[in-house]
């Protein structure tokens, strides 16, 4: 699979909604939210693909539990868990990591946007690399973005990145649906909930930017465990409090979701 | 930006003649000359040789002289908030904001 130049046919009017998962910093469970939200999103009723954009850190690989595969025999998206999953992780070599300057890394995402054949979906979670560059400006060209959700952790130094992000969205015209704090508390054996991090960056974000807050995810070390294991806490422990906290946030980013009309393209121009 | 400005958008975009008509949300028409359109291209290239000193030297390439006036040959529109435009002279790197297109429109209101 080689990325291709020129202007190409969107593969996506099977797709519902596209919502970018993004954070500006990296290391806040961008990718660990994007991977269990399209699980509660799935376990919601919806049908429901998850495009892992961070081109040179890809996770969604290790938190699927897929490693590479031959492009030759294996159609993409590749379906685990009733996801549509997507990655360059997935193309042979691409654990040696990859070298690439921004022109690349576009095109990479734009072809999975346009080659990969996403069929029907009521919701397509794209997992967005950190940083406001290169890779987000060319999803934001590419497809017509349903809206965004930002992720950040409680304290200072995440919401000033995720501060940034939420512009970056505002130029580019995708709306915002709103703030999620990860890593938000945690629940000890004795029932007591530790602000390890802080606490209230997400909804002062959401506040400050005036965007709806959608919701708090507790840390819990069975996240980390799941994620490496290849199966994202969401699948493996549905009743888990950190679960039911994902299942509240699918609810109402669906709640958000309906509540907006789908997005309309920008009118051809007659030349 | 205002919630307002960003929710305005255009409804139809057309060439007529040697200009750009659109039409926008809020029911404003106005129109752009392509070669105001052109001149204006917000690509970095076409920064760069907008601030720099004149060059008093400076010869047109053949392919510059063939293009004649500057005609778009496509104007995709990229995401929800811009459209690219191809000149005949090749030119493609320009990403034009709606906020731009709005804004270069607004000297010329079509009655």
């Amino acid at each position: 699979m080689q990325p291709q130049q020129g202007f190409q046919k969107i593969a996506l009017q099977g797709v519902r909604h596209i919502v970018a998962v993004a954070s500006g910093k990296g290391g806040v469970g961008k990718s660990t939210v994007a991977a269990n939200l399209a699980l509660a999103l799935q376990m919601n009723g919806r049908r429901v693909g998850l495009l892992d954009a961070d081109i040179y850190g890809p996770s969604v690989p290790t938190m699927m539990g897929i490693g590479p595969v031959d492009p030759q025999t294996t159609p993409f998206p590749i379906t685990k868990y009733g996801l549509k999953l997507m990655s360059i992780g997935f193309l042979p070599d691409a654990g040696r990591g990859v070298l690439l300057r921004g022109p690349m890394v576009a095109k990479y995402i734009t072809m999975f946007l346009t080659q990969v054949d996403w069929g029907n979906l009521d919701v397509l979670l794209i997992d967005m690399p950190p940083g406001t560059g290169d890779a987000q400006l060319s999803i934001g060209q590419t497809v017509v973005v349903s809206g965004a959700v930002i992720v950040t952790t409680p304290q200072e130094v995440s919401v000033v990145d995720a501060r940034k992000a939420l512009n970056m969205f505002g130029e580019l015209r995708v709306p915002v649906l709103g703030t999620i704090e990860n890593m938000s508390y945690f629940v000890g054996d004795d029932g007591k909930r530790y602000e390890i991090f802080r606490h209230g960056g997400g909804n002062k974000l959401a506040q400050d930017n005036n965007v709806p807050f959608l919701g708090e995810i507790p840390i819990d070390p069975k996240v980390a465990e799941c994620g490496d294991a290849g199966e994202p806490i969401v699948q493996r422990y549905p009743h888990n409090v950190v679960s039911k906290a994902y299942l509240q946030l699918a609810a109402t980013l669906l709640q958000r979701l309906s509540e907006r009309e789908t997005p309309q393209e920008l009118p051809a121009v007659q030349l | 930006m205002t919630a307002a400005e960003n929710s305005l958008r255009p409804v139809s975009l057309r060439r007529d003649g040697d200009r750009l008509v659109i039409e926008w949300s809020d029911g404003f028409r106005g129109s752009i000359s392509l070669t105001n359109l052109r001149a204006a291209c917000p690509c970095a290239g076409c920064n760069e040789k907008r601030q720099a000193p004149p060059d008093p030297f400076r010869v047109l390439s053949d392919k510059e002289l063939q293009a004649g006036v500057p005609m778009p040959v496509a104007m995709p529109a990229r995401g929800s908030y811009a459209y690219q435009i191809v000149w005949n002279d090749g030119h493609d790197s320009g990403i034009y904001k709606l906020e731009l297109l709005r804004e270069l429109c607004e000297s010329s209101p079509v009655q």
